[in-house]
Order: structure tokens, then sequence, then C-alpha cells
């Protein structure tokens, strides 16, 4: 270190020093480029350090094999030393550099590399180049002249030699050197696929630093969390702590009060009980020495008659006295009494202490999808501490709108598992639930409430709304919850001969409405089931419907029907007997026929062909065809570009066949007056095509780009019925025309 | 005797139905090739087309050039019974059976199935060999046919003069009259009519009494009497395709 800092100042000074700014700057090398780095950060600290790489270099080259980021550390601890040096005796340093320089040539050729940096420093300070010039020529202008010249060929040649790296050095060298100095036996490289290498020595090690970042930020971030909570765990238990030492210790209290009463007590009694018997005993002592007293005073009486007198009064008082047994026994004994000191109080509390409080509350899980059914609710709960827990108490109860039921039953239960299956509830229903944990010393807090929902009830298909035609069935049906549903699943198996209905062929997920149109095969029978769905699960199948695509099949839309038209009960015949009604004032509903008492059968809007059938007594009046499904109720069908229909009438010469559509009819005479009406709708090849079903004869067809679906149309004009026949597989002879 | 005849693209790799076509008076083999635009229909079912011509020619019978509405251009589908016709004027058995015969001889047709139709003249000629032969022809269709010729002017004079005086006789190759006598045999017939047609108008075609006829008789027919349209080809032009498919839903059943 220490010659570091001396080759330090002596380069730094050389900026400073007009005598040596003739140092010759050398062209930068790829070395000092990749020191460059280095170098501008330290231009920060002052020139002092600028060049603190350099003798680096040249004294340590085992420096150099140290990781770059030791270096770099290496460095900024210099900074500081050398920043501190920085007002170093400058002519000291003059001197030390000047002996260098002048005697080691060595020395010399080693600055020589260096050149780069110098040229750098020298660049930035250009007036001591002209000052160079100035004190040189005082100095001698030859040697000036002579230096400079060196320089140059020493650069040029510099220049030529930085091309080799030896690998074993770890330093550039001129290839002159592989070949005759000290690097002759060394490994050398090209110096710039040594660059790579280095460069990608360096990249790998960024690499890998930088996973260590990851790696010890990771780290860190856990280590705040566990910090955390430490904390709060120990916090929670310096607490507990307290909470139950203060008891214990108040306990203790209360029984030392108690015990030092106690004794007191004792004491008091014992010292009075021995009080009295001393008192006794003193008046025992005093009667004694009275009676003595008294006798001697006996023996002194000369007087005989007085003496006996007075001595069988004394002797029988004696004798009296003596009677009396001498009390001589202890009342009391000094010492307290054994006491037995009940802690079993303090033992407790003390023992609470280590098995922990009551449990923390526990956390009720979100629910978890389909694990409900149409009755019951699956509830697990976690407890987030490691408090010992007996068991759980779950309590539910339906959540409800109205204040007034808020009283409605509340359920608990006690259930050892942190899950319990909950059964009897009513479909699609919100349930809250909260639990609480249970051990020996306590009851938890309630946890939060949560709301589980019960999978729905059924839904119910709508078997009159159904549609389908060999492609496709458009099918419809209710929820009979109150509360809405996610979606719907629609499951429909394919019947084959061997009626194995219970596999599902196919289910269609995430319906969102209460309709789905499902695409099937030609010809087949078909069982479709719906089940509803919501986020507890789903619901049972509903009843199964039975759909076969064999031809199409629709209904007739009640809602437009005429107030004089009457639909059968067989849903797909209309009846008109009479054209007035003499009552009037029948109900007309928004969507119905006013003015031709008809009626839109409910086709369902799917491409292709539909094939149906109208069935019709001769000399009925009707008009047959399709209209879109806004075709205005108040017009004749046929008379709008909304529809097209066949119409007949009965003139007195013949029957009369109009195919009408916005008012015109083609002039067709039909021969045969058709009883059964095919119908063929053709979407792929824009056509509507009318035909006597029964003779398979061609009547008529409507060429038309229909811009929506259309549904079946039909109307009486006098007094009649209509069939309607549909599922019916469309006929081949309908293929043409 | 010349006749045209169309081989659709389905003819070079299999058998095909044939179709018959018979023009009107005055027509030869080629109007209604020339002039009808069926082709595409025609080619798309697949249906082989057969234009005869409508009379024998260059008979050297004296009067076939007299007029165009006899002799020459003017057979009238029948099989003459009169001289100077009765050897040559055999129109009737030529369609029914010896050009039949020559076309599945020489062309690859399918015997089985045939239908016929025509213009005018020739839509009573297709109507009366339909009628005449019951399930011969698959099916029959007309473009403003001289439905009762015994009634008609045109028809008086051919029939008089191919078949003589007895009218009764005439009644042999009269639609109307067929269709009485027709036994329950299905047969579809589609006839398109001008509205327009001065034919029409002049009592030369009638069909309202073949019409009629047929609804006495329960015969199918959808008569279509489409307006602004006159007797010629730009009339067949229009409603060809509807013929053709007419035949083509019986001939590919």
């Amino acid at each position: 270190m220490s010659s570091r800092s001396g080759s330090t100042r002596e380069y730094e000074t050389s900026d400073r020093s007009p005598g040596l700014s003739a140092f010759p700057p050398v062209p930068e090398s790829s070395e000092s480029e990749a020191e460059g780095l280095i170098f501008y950060h330290m231009d920060l600290y002052g020139s002092k350090e600028r060049f603190d790489i350099f003798p680096k270099e040249l004294t340590g080259q085992e420096d150099r094999s140290r990781g770059d980021t030791r270096k770099e550390s290496a460095l900024s601890s210099e900074k500081f030393q050398c920043s501190q040096e920085a007002e170093y005796d400058l002519e000291k340093e003059v001197a030390e550099l000047a002996k260098m320089y002048g005697l080691d040539e060595d020395r010399e050729k080693e600055l020589e590399l260096l050149g780069g940096h110098l040229e750098m420093v020298e660049s930035r300070w250009p007036p001591a180049r002209t000052e160079k010039a100035g004190s040189q020529g005082s100095g001698g202008g030859l040697s000036s002249s002579g230096m400079s010249d060196e320089w140059n060929s020493q650069a040029a040649s510099e220049e030529e030699a930085a091309d080799v790296f030896c690998s074993t050095c770890k330093m550039p060298i001129r290839a002159f050197d592989k070949l005759f100095g000290e690097h002759k036996d060394h490994e050398v490289a090209q110096l710039p696929s040594a660059v790579e290498s280095e460069k990608e020595e360096i990249h790998k090690n960024m690499c890998k630093l930088e996973e260590q970042i990851a790696q010890v930020e990771n780290f860190a971030s856990h280590l705040e969390e566990i910090f955390i909570t430490v904390e709060e765990n120990f916090g929670r238990q310096e607490q507990n702590f307290e909470v139950h030492y203060n008891d214990a210790v108040q306990v203790l209290a209360q029984k030392y009060e108690e015990q030092l009463e106690a004794l007191g007590e004792e004491k008091r009694q014992k010292l009075e009980a021995l009080y009295g018997q001393l008192v006794s005993c003193g008046e025992h002592l005093d009667t004694c020495k009275e009676l003595t007293d008294a006798t001697q005073e006996l023996y002194l009486e000369n007087d005989k008659a007085n003496f006996m007198k007075a001595a069988v009064t004394m002797v029988d008082r004696l004798e009296e006295f003596l009677k009396k047994e001498v009390d001589l026994e202890l009342s009391t004994l000094p010492d307290f009494e054994e006491r037995v000191i009940d802690f079993s109080e303090v033992e407790q509390l003390m023992n609470s202490i280590n098995t922990i409080p009551a449990p923390c509350a526990p956390v009720i899980n979100p629910q978890a999808p389909n694990t409900a059914t149409g009755t019951s609710l699956r509830v697990c709960w976690g407890l987030f501490s490691d408090d010992t827990v007996e068991c759980y108490q779950l309590c539910y109860k339906p959540v409800s709108n109205e204040r007034s039921s808020d009283e409605q039953a509340e359920h608990t239960l006690k259930v050892k598992e942190t899950y319990c299956t909950i059964t009897n509830l009513f479909p699609n229903t919100q349930y809250e639930f909260w639990v609480s944990a249970l051990n020996a010393s306590g009851i938890s807090p309630p946890s939060e409430r949560t709301v589980y929902v019960t999978a729905p009830s059924p839904p119910t298909i709508k078997n009159k709304k159904i549609r389908s035609c060999e492609n496709a069935a458009l099918v419809c049906w209710e929820s009979r919850d109150i509360n809405p549903v996610d979606s719907y699943t629609v499951e429909l198996s394919k019947l084959t001969d061997e009626e194995n209905g219970d596999t599902i062929t196919e289910s269609i997920v995430g319906i969102p409405n209460c309709e789905v149109l499902i695409h099937l095969q030609p010809t087949q029978s078909y069982r479709i089931c719906i089940r509803a769905l919501n986020l507890g699960g789903s619901s049972e199948r509903s009843e199964p419907v039975l759909i076969h695509t064999t031809g199409t099949y629709f209904c007739l839309n009640e809602d437009t029907a005429h107030p004089l038209l009457a639909i059968l009960d067989d849903g797909f015949t209309i009846a008109c007997d009479e054209l007035e009604n003499p009552e009037c004032d029948l109900p007309v509903y928004d969507n119905s026929f006013t003015r031709c008492i008809g009626i839109l059968g409910s086709l369902i809007p799917f491409p292709g062909k539909h094939y149906w059938e109208v069935e019709v007594e001769e000399d009925t009046e009707y008009r047959i065809g399709v209209a879109f499904e806004n075709t205005p109720r108040h017009g004749y069908l046929g008379a709008n570009n909304s529809s097209w229909c066949m119409r007949h009438i009965i003139t007195p010469s013949r029957h009369k066949y109009e195919f009408l559509h916005s008012g015109m009819t083609p002039d067709i005479r039909i021969t045969i007056p058709p009883t059964r009406i095919g119908i063929l709708l053709d979407y792929e090849n824009c056509r509507l095509s009318f035909f006597n079903a029964d003779i398979a004869q061609h009547l008529y067809a409507f060429n038309s780009h229909f811009q929506h679906y259309v549904h079946p149309c039909f109307a009486l004009e006098t007094p009649g019925i209509l069939r309607i026949h549909t599922g019916i597989a469309i006929p081949p002879w309908t293929a043409l025309p | 005797m010349k006749f045209g005849i169309y081989l659709p693209p389905k003819a070079e790799t299999g058998k095909c139905p044939v179709l018959y076509w018979l023009s009107g008076l005055t027509c030869t083999e080629q109007n209604f090739i020339t002039k009808a635009g069926f082709h595409q229909a025609a080619a798309e079912h697949g249906l082989i087309v057969v234009a005869p011509d409508t009379s024998p020619r260059g008979c050297n019978i004296e009067g076939e050039d007299e007029s165009w509405d006899f002799g020459t251009g003017a057979g009238f589908y029948v099989d003459a019974t009169e001289d100077p016709w009765k050897t040559n004027y055999r129109m009737y058995s030529y369609i029914k059976d010896e050009l039949p015969k020559l076309i599945n001889a020489n062309f690859p047709t399918d015997p089985e199935r045939m239908s016929i139709f025509g213009h005018s003249m020739g839509g009573h000629g297709a109507l009366i060999l339909a009628l005449k032969n019951p399930g011969k022809y698959k099916s029959v269709s007309a473009f403003a046919p001289i439905c009762n010729p015994i009634q008609c002017e045109w028809g008086k004079k051919a029939l008089g003069g191919y078949l003589g005086s007895d009218v009764s006789k005439w009644e042999a190759y009269d639609a109307t009259q067929l269709v009485k006598s027709y036994p329950n045999s299905h047969l579809d017939i589609l006839i398109d009519q001008g509205k327009d047609d001065q034919f029409l108008s002049a009592g030369q075609l009638l069909p309202d009494n073949f019409i009629a006829a047929c609804t006495e008789q329960k015969i199918p027919v959808v008569f279509r009497l489409q307006q602004g349209y006159d007797h010629s080809y730009f009339f067949i032009a229009t409603f060809i395709n509807d013929h053709i498919k007419h035949h083509a839903k019986y001939l590919n059943a």
C-alpha cells in the first residue's frame, strides 16, 4: 500500500509540475479503456487518485488477478486515505518523483505503458503543455526535442505491440515481448479475443452477482417478515406474561394478607389465653399466700377457744381450697399451628401461562367451488397460530335482507375438525358462517363472518318452448330459485338403440342465460338435461327432455294469436269458429294479430332447411307461409314485405291460389286443391317453396334473401281449422325444383 | 330426319336420362337448340336434351309447303291416316318409338328415364304423348301448349287434314279429351303460359279447357299465367330453367 500511495503522489505531481509535464502521453491502449470507468470515477475525488490504479498494475501484478469488485473496494478505501493525504508536501513529492523518473529506466517503460491515461490527463490541462515548453526551453532545447521524438517513436511501436495478452502474467504485452522478453515461454492470446473472454467472464460474474442480489434480497425480505413475526409473537407473549404474572402476584398478595391476618389472630388468641392463665395463677398464689398468712396468724392465737373457733373455719377453708385442682397445664402451645396454604389457584395461574391462553380466532376459508349441493355446504376454516384447540364452535344462519328475520335461528355445532358439512339447507341460499376455537383456557373470539351459498335447485326446462331442426335445438328453461345463478350447464346424451342414456356425450358449460342453441346431428334422439351452477356448485339435473332431430320442430307462439283464433289441446291445431265476436272486446295482447286471424310459430333461428306441413280442408280459406317476427300485426299476412304466404280462397268458379308477398301474387292455377301443404324454408338457397305434399307436387317458390330469421305463420279467412305437422323429415321430392 | 341433341358433361362418364323437346309450328330442330338457353340447367342436372324436327321435309307431297300451319313444319305429332300424308307424316310414332330407339342406340342414355316437353304445337305433342302413354314419360311440361286442338282453328285444320273429317278420331290426339280417360297414374304437369300471348286471346291454345278437365279428373297441374309474356322464345328462355328442374326432379329421382 505504501508503495502504491507513493507512486500516486509521484504521478499526480507530474500534472502540476511543469518539469514533468514532458512526460510522454501514450495513445490509449485497450487496457486503459477497460480501466476507463474507474478512471473517470476517481476524477471526482481529485487528481491525486487518478493514477492510483496504475501503480497498482505496475507494482503488484497479482492485484490484477483479484476480482474487479475487490479491486474497486480497495480503491474506494484508498480514496479515503488519499484524500487525507491531499495536502501532502508537494515539494517532497516532486523530489521523489524526479528521482524515480530520472534514475529508473525500467520504470520509465512501465510509465509509458500508462501513457493513455497520461494523455487524458494532459488533455485536461492543456496549459501544462505550453508551460512545459517554456520550462524545457530554459533547461535545454535539445533534450526537449529528443524527448518528444522518443515519445513519438515509442508511441508508434506501442500501438503496434498492444495486441497480445499474456495469460500467465495477466497483462497485455507487445508481440515483441513474446518472442524475446520475459513472456517468452508464457501462454499468450490475441488481445481482442482476450478482451472478449475477459468481458464474457465479467458478464458471467455480473450474472452471478445479480443472482446473488436477488437471493439476498429475497432472504432479506424473508428476514423482515420473520422479524415482524418475532416482534409480534414475542410482544403478544410479553403481554400474556404480564397479565398472567400480575394475576398471580395479585393472588399471592391476597394470600399473604390472608395468612398474615390469620397469623395475627392466632397470636392474639394465644397471648390472651396465656395472659388469662397467668392472671389466674397470680390470683391462686394470692389466695395461697393469704391462707398461709391466716394460718400463721392462727398459730399465734393464744386463746384456746378463739383458736379452736378459728381453726375449724380455717381447716374448712383450707380443705375447700386444696380440694380445688390447681391447673398447671399450658392452655396453649408457644408454636403456631401448621397451616395448609392453598396455592392451587396460583398454581393454576402459573400453569396457564405455559398452556397458552384461549386460542386466536380461526379464519374461515372462502367457499371452494363445487363443495355445495342444493341442500348442503362444506365449510372449511383454519387456525393461523399454534394455539392448542380442543374443538371448534361453528355457527351459521341464512343471510337475509329482512331485518325482522335477524332472529332467525342461529345454529351452533361443535366440531373437532377444521371442516364441516352442513345439511338440510335451502337451495341457492346464502348462509353466513363464523367459527370460534375452544380449549381448556377458553374460547377464541369468533372469526369474521363468511358467506357460503348452496348450489341452486335444478332448473325446469320449458317443454313447450323447445324448438329443433335437423342440426340444432333451442332449449329454454327457468330457474326455480329466487337468487340468480352464475351459469348453466347443458348435458346431452345421444340415445342409441341400446338405450344407454346415462352416458353424457357432450356438456355445454358456462351458459349465462336460460336459453341455448345446441348443435346436433340429424335424425338422432337426444336426452337433454340442464344443471344450474353457482359458486357453491352445480344443481341436480333437471327433468330430462327428449329431442329428435328428425325434421324441424316448432311450437306456436300463443302471444301472437288473434283473439278469435283458438289453439286446440294438441297445441298444433288452430281453429276459428266465427269471424266476428258479437260480444266484441276480446282481450288483445300487445303482440297478437288484430286484423288477420293468424298466429306465428316459433321457428328455431338456424340456417339450413326447415319443412313443415299444414293439413287443410278443401273449402277452408287460409294464408300460410312465413313472416318476420315483427311483421305488422294489424295487416294481412302476405300484404307486406315482411311476410310470404300461400293464400287459398274460393271463388264462385274455382279454388283460387295466391302466393302473396307485398300484396303481389303470380297468376297460378292448380288443378288439385292441396289438402296437405308442404312448406320448405331453405335459407341456403334463399327459397320458400310450397308443395302439395300428397302428390309431391311443387306449387310455387318464392326466391328471397331473408334478411332475418323468419317464423311460420298461419291464418284463417273463414271458419275452419288448420292442422300443423312438425318434426317431419324433409321429403326427397322437395329437393327439386 | 334431323334432330338436335345436347349431351351434358355427365354423359361422358355415364348414362343420362333423355328429355325430349317438341317444337312448335314452323320450327326446325334448330330453334330450341339455338334460342332456349337450356344448356346450363341441363348440364347441371345431367340431362340429355333431344330436339327433333317438327315434320318430315322434302316429301314432295302436293301442298306440303302451302301454309305454315299445315304440312312441312306442322306435323302436329299425329300419325296421319289420310292420303297423301299417311306414309310420311307419322310424327307421333316417330317421337314415341323411332327416335328414342335411334337415340338410345347411339348415345349414352338410360332408356328407362325419359320425359317430354314442348312449346305450342310441341306442347300439344308433349301432352298427348304423355297422356297416351301412362308411365312412359316420368314427367311432362309445356310452354303455351295447344291444349284442346279439336276446338281451335289450328287443330281443326291439321287434324282434319291428317286424320280425316271424323271428329271422334281427333279426340285421340286431344290433350283435354285424353285427360278424361287418363288412368289413375301419377303425372305432374307444369304449364307456363304468357298472358300477352296473341294465340291465347285468339283461342288457339285454350288452356282453361285443359285445366278444367284436369281439375275434374284430379290430374295435378300447375298452370302459371306469366304476366307480360307472349308466345316467343324469350318467354321460353325465361322459364326454361323451371321446366328443366321440373323434369330433373323426376328423371333424377
